[in-house]
């Protein structure tokens, strides 16, 4: 755990940090009167001395180490980003380009590029998922979700 | 007495509404699928499916969360005793012994024992939670901002103290989450903070989309990191219900597993979890033959199983009577029935007693109606546990977006799920656990403000806190969660020095 310890306990440091500063500014007020960045001030001095102190069990722990460690183990990376990379394009995207096609093309994507699957079975499953999809949350549930380019159809 | 009565008779009025029993049986069907189905736990499906309520009314929509987390309950166990893959983390404990039974060909009296032990202490849950309730509610009239803060300390240092691991980490995790809660207006000044003058940030974080990202999408990029292998017992469930000798053995294991359970379930940060774990370790203590444990002993099936059911039930009471979430599934609870236009609290059950009354009466029918589902659904949830993976994860994935999209048809809380998602999954890498963040996320505001208010009422003074019997009693027990690890790792050391 040592170099994953320390890792990560400076960047909680310094989101703590971070949040230290920004709280100050906004006015610690006096304790008769706490004012608005008093309670996450002392949260963050609280949070800061707790991270140090993950940092420092985490230098112990390296030192008693005999070889290194990778900080972290990770399977299957690419499949990872190439998911995450899809489900950030259909948040940034979803408002333009609608969920009808978003939808339908994220399925393809998943299946036919991440999971290896046939075209037919990518393109089936997707349509099939997109009219469940639709049926239930447009039409059931009434939810209002973008439609995007498929505007001028006014279904 | 007889007003308790009266409103459980008026509790029944409401539950019995067509419409409110289609909601409850929906709640509980899709806690059960939820409860199976590995790597989608009761926090991430409430969160994911809190935006279809939206069009409900509060009674409806509460009513169906409810369900769907103690159906999770009774859900969880089918997974742990066929695959030995818990469905969700109060099933754990039931693999142990559940697993072995049906290897050695009982899958059925395992399955069977385990919904009628779930199903007696939901029952006794509910009848507790409905005397306890009004009890706690009256109490918690009397308490004023000190009180609520150290009564929040304690939900806080609890869940740190009963967090698997770190409690370092874990206390940092809670310090995160109290931090994020300031993000947006200051409910005493009007001031904007931490908002960057990003407008998506304006009304704050929200809990839904923190909770689906740390508990629904990293799950998933975990299991993304392998290729998640089920070995479906090839063996026909048969005999489901228990002989008598399984009863005779398994009947105090359910009463003590459902008392425990549901006293630590109304422990703020407590819940069904430890509740199986506790109910375990006891039942193996009592039991004439501990060496049987592990290997197929009906009695470590029925407590825990008994203990995580009560425990739901138990973990209402904070949430409805005090407006303090227990635990992770009850802080979005809490976060639904704000979303509802509700204050959980001591007033809700005057305020609004068909919501109060009526959820409380639609767990007794919801109980019924999973015992009825649960034994002869069996075979169907085998079928289910058969999805494959790649199947199954883009639908979570699409719930999820939608579901963020959903809370304000904002896009932007999909993009704050999916850091949250990203964020998760790294905590969970670097061994630090998401549920005192989400904890400390709901309870953030409430703690400032009764901080800010206590010190207003005092001029100022801290003493406020230890001069007030009640707040100082809550006090002493969270210096005590914090100084209890200390001194046994310090025991710990000592002992290995001299060893």
């Amino acid at each position: 755990m040592g170099r994953s310890d320390i890792i990560s306990g400076a960047f909680w440091f310094a989101i703590s940090a971070f949040s230290g500063y920004l709280s100050y500014d906004l006015g610690l007020g006096v304790l008769r009167q706490p004012g608005p960045g008093f309670f996450f001030f002392w949260t963050s001095i609280v949070t800061a001395v707790l991270s140090l102190t993950v940092i420092v069990r985490g230098f112990k722990m390296e030192a008693e180490k005999v070889a290194a460690e990778p900080v972290i183990r990770i399977a299957n990376v690419l499949k990872i980003v190439l998911v995450l990379a899809a489900l950030f394009c259909y948040a940034m995207l979803v408002e333009q380009i609608g969920f009808i096609i978003l939808t339908f093309l994220l399925f393809v994507f998943l299946l036919s590029v991440i999971e290896k699957k046939s075209w037919t079975a990518a393109i089936s499953i997707g349509l099939v998922v997109t009219v469940l999809a639709y049926l239930l949350f447009e039409t059931a549930l009434q939810s209002q979700l973008p439609k995007g380019l498929l505007e001028f159809l006014r279904f | 007495m007889v007003d308790v009565l009266n409103n459980v008779i008026y509790g029944f009025g409401v539950a019995l509404q067509p419409l409110h029993l289609m909601y409850c049986f929906f709640g509980v069907l899709i806690g059960t699928l939820v409860g199976v189905l590995p790597g989608l736990g009761p926090a991430a499906a409430i969160a994911l499916l809190l935006p279809t309520t939206f069009k409900f009314t509060p009674v409806a929509a509460t009513i169906m969360l409810a369900g769907i987390y103690y159906g999770a309950m009774y859900g969880g166990s089918t997974t742990s005793i066929l695959v030995n893959i818990p469905g969700e983390a109060a099933s754990v404990v039931t693999c142990l012994d559940g697993y072995q039974m049906a290897r050695k060909g009982r899958a059925g009296p395992a399955l069977g024992i385990a919904a009628f032990g779930s199903f007696i202490a939901g029952t006794i849950a509910v009848i507790a939670l409905t005397f306890v309730g009004p009890v706690l509610a009256d109490l918690a009239l009397a308490f004023g901002p000190p009180e609520y803060f150290s009564l929040m300390i304690v939900g806080i240092m609890v869940l740190t103290y009963l967090s698997g691991g770190s409690m370092i980490k874990a206390l940092m995790m809670a310090g995160i989450g109290v931090m994020l809660s300031g993000v947006g207006m200051d409910t005493i000044s009007g001031q904007y903070r931490f908002t960057f003058d990003l407008p998506s940030l304006l009304d704050g974080v929200g809990v839904v989309p923190v909770a689906m990202g740390l508990f629904g999408i990293s799950e998933v990029l975990l299991n993304l990191e392998t290729e998640m292998k089920r070995d479906i017992l090839a063996t026909k469930v048969k005999n489901i219900f228990p002989s008598l000798k399984d009863w005779s053995l398994s009947i105090w294991s359910i009463i003590r597993g459902s008392i425990l359970g549901f006293f630590l379930g109304i422990i703020p940060g407590g819940g069904a979890v430890i509740a199986s774990f506790a109910s375990y370790a006891i039942e193996k203590k009592m039991s004439k033959h501990p060496e049987e444990f592990g290997k197929g002993a009906i009695q470590g099936v029925a407590g825990p199983e008994a203990a995580n059911n009560a425990g739901a039930g138990g973990s209402f009471i904070p949430l409805l009577t005090l407006g303090i979430p227990a635990n992770p599934v009850m802080a979005i609870l809490l976060g639904a029935l704000m979303i509802h236009g509700l204050q959980p609290g001591p007033l809700l059950m005057n305020d609004v007693p068909d919501l109060f009354w009526g959820t409380i009466v639609s767990m007794y029918i919801g109980n019924g109606m999973l015992l009825v589902l649960n034994l002869p659904l069996i075979p169907l949830w085998i079928k289910v546990l058969k999805v494959p993976y790649y199947l199954l994860y883009p639908l979570i994935l699409l719930f999820c977006l939608i579901g963020a999209y959903s809370l304000e048809n904002n896009s932007d809380h999909m993009l704050i799920m999916l850091i949250f998602g990203i964020l998760g999954f790294l905590m969970k890498k670097f061994s630090y656990d998401g549920a005192p963040m989400i904890l400390a996320l709901v309870l953030g505001q409430k703690l400032e403000t009764s901080l800010r208010r206590s010190l207003i009422m005092s001029h100022g003074d801290f003493s406020t806190f230890i001069t007030r019997p009640i707040s100082l009693a809550f006090l002493i027990i969270a210096l005590a969660l914090l100084i209890i690890p200390i001194i046994t790792q310090r025991r710990k050391l000592s002992q290995l020095e001299e060893g």
